[in-house]
């Protein structure tokens, strides 16, 4: 709980980490609709598409410096040889950036998608989706982040890019399952299951790529 | 047991001399089958009724395809034992594999491409199969990449096969999106459960043209790996000996 506290006050005070990404996602959505025609349902089509690459995009900027400053001042080394395990540490680390940059996104998803389409069910479905969505964007990048330590955040989306494409395909079917009322629920269970796997996973390995970079 | 197995087989030493006793065997014997298999392919098999000739192209196709995904594979199990067993010739495959890996896959997505002109009436369709195929490719590329930007080689080694294992995770999404999806693509025709669905006719010819192009993508890695070994044991006294 005290590193959760911490990991909190620390980031809530880099305001540009948290609120960048969150801004980032609203020009995007609010950017959409001026590169189409203004007919609602013109808009309409390609409107998730947009959606789930901004949500990607501004996970990919909320992770971008989340090691970088940890690891030019010590702080990592020090929390390796902390009792406490490491890959827990990094588990709420990312936990707490979700909270600040996931959550706000995800709302705003919701916002955006009733804007869009008008309906109210469609677009409070969108809610939980984003919401898992994000989380696993976030922690595939910060994989990547930590892969590319002191190289640049570039190199760590380009490596890490193509392992989240296969969760914006589910995404995508998701909509489709959502539209037609066939089995949407199986595939909010299948992101659970994912993020079930991932939230577990990406901690360990991240943690041993970060040893990997200090020996 | 198996500790030991690895440890006393995979020291580089002993890799460069098996690789010299064994190679001209392994590449000839691959060459001859894959030139014989496509001879047989291109020239004796008859014409699909429903494809024409274009069908000849799998004989480049399905070997590539194959391959992509397997060399892979190899990557992933070559990482596992270097981040586990410490064993430095794995590594040294890993990234002697990832170059040949994404040209097989390239070979793979062109040479789709240039089949599905004339079956699909399209060179790309954003279907799963070939979507999946395409993101391995930047997958080996952004292998590649990560691997480049290290000059610490043994982090790059473990950054890379951290990597490698966790991408890995793409391998059953790209051999499944064709059942899992409804795909452009065919799915299997050969499986290992199921009567192949190809005619023998054009199935020996196949065959032999997967084991061929197999044994000769075998060949670019151990030379890869040997360039790898020269590369990183240069100052070792047994490598100015052979050299």
């Amino acid at each position: 709980m005290e590193i959760l506290k911490v990991e909190f006050l620390k980031l809530r005070k880099k305001t540009r980490i948290w609120l960048g990404p969150i801004l980032v996602f609203w020009l995007i959505m609010i950017a959409y609709p001026l590169t189409v025609e203004l007919l609602q349902d013109k808009l309409q089509i390609g409107f998730f598409s947009v959606l789930w690459i901004a949500i990607l995009i501004s996970m990919m900027l909320a992770t971008e410096d989340i090691f970088t400053e940890d690891y030019n001042d010590g702080s990592l080394e020090q929390t390796i040889i902390q009792e406490s395990s490491f890959s827990t540490n990094i588990g709420l680390k990312v936990f707490i950036y979700w909270f600040l940059t996931g959550i706000p996104v995800s709302i705003l998803s919701f916002i955006f998608s009733f804007g869009t389409t008008q309906n109210f069910g469609l677009s409070l479905s969108i809610f939980p989706l984003a919401l898992i969505s994000s989380y696993i964007f976030l922690n595939l990048f910060v994989l990547g982040n930590s892969l590319s330590l002191n190289k640049g955040s570039v190199l760590g989306a380009i490596v890490t890019m193509p392992i989240a494409l296969p969760v914006l395909i589910v995404l995508g079917k998701s909509i489709t399952a959502l539209q037609f009322d066939i089995n949407f629920e199986g595939f909010i269970l299948l992101l659970l299951g994912s993020l079930s796997i991932i939230i577990v996973l990406v901690p360990i390995v991240v943690s041993y790529i970060i040893r990997a970079h200090l020996e | 047991m198996i500790k030991k197995f690895i440890h006393q087989f995979a020291s580089p030493k002993t890799f460069l001399l098996q690789v010299d006793k064994f190679y001209g065997l392994i590449f000839f014997t691959s060459l001859c089958i894959y030139i014989f298999s496509i001879i047989w392919g291109l020239l004796f098999t008859p014409e699909d009724f429903v494809q024409g000739n274009s069908f000849r192209i799998m004989y480049l196709h399905v070997p590539a395809s194959f391959l992509s995904q397997s060399l892979y594979i190899a990557m992933a199990v070559s990482s596992a034992t270097y981040l586990i067993w410490r064993v430095k010739l794995a590594a040294y495959f890993v990234i002697a594999i990832a170059p040949i890996g994404a040209m097989t896959t390239f070979i793979a997505l062109v040479s789709g491409s240039i089949w599905g002109i004339p079956t699909w009436g399209t060179w790309w369709q954003w279907d799963a199969r070939i979507t999946s195929t395409l993101i391995l490719f930047i997958m080996y590329l952004g292998l590649i990449s990560l691997h480049n930007s290290f000059s610490n080689y043994e982090k790059a080694d473990k950054l890379l096969s951290w990597l490698v294992i966790v991408g890995a995770v793409n391998i059953p999404i790209i051999k499944k999106s064709v059942d899992w999806w409804t795909t452009l693509h065919q799915s299997a025709s050969i499986t290992l459960t199921n009567k192949p669905s190809i005619d023998p006719v054009m199935l020996y010819p196949l065959i032999g043209t997967i084991i061929g192009f197999f044994g000769l993508i075998i060949c670019l890695i151990l030379i890869s790996s040997k360039n790898q070994i020269f590369i990183r044991e240069k100052n070792k006294s047994w490598v100015k000996d052979y050299v």
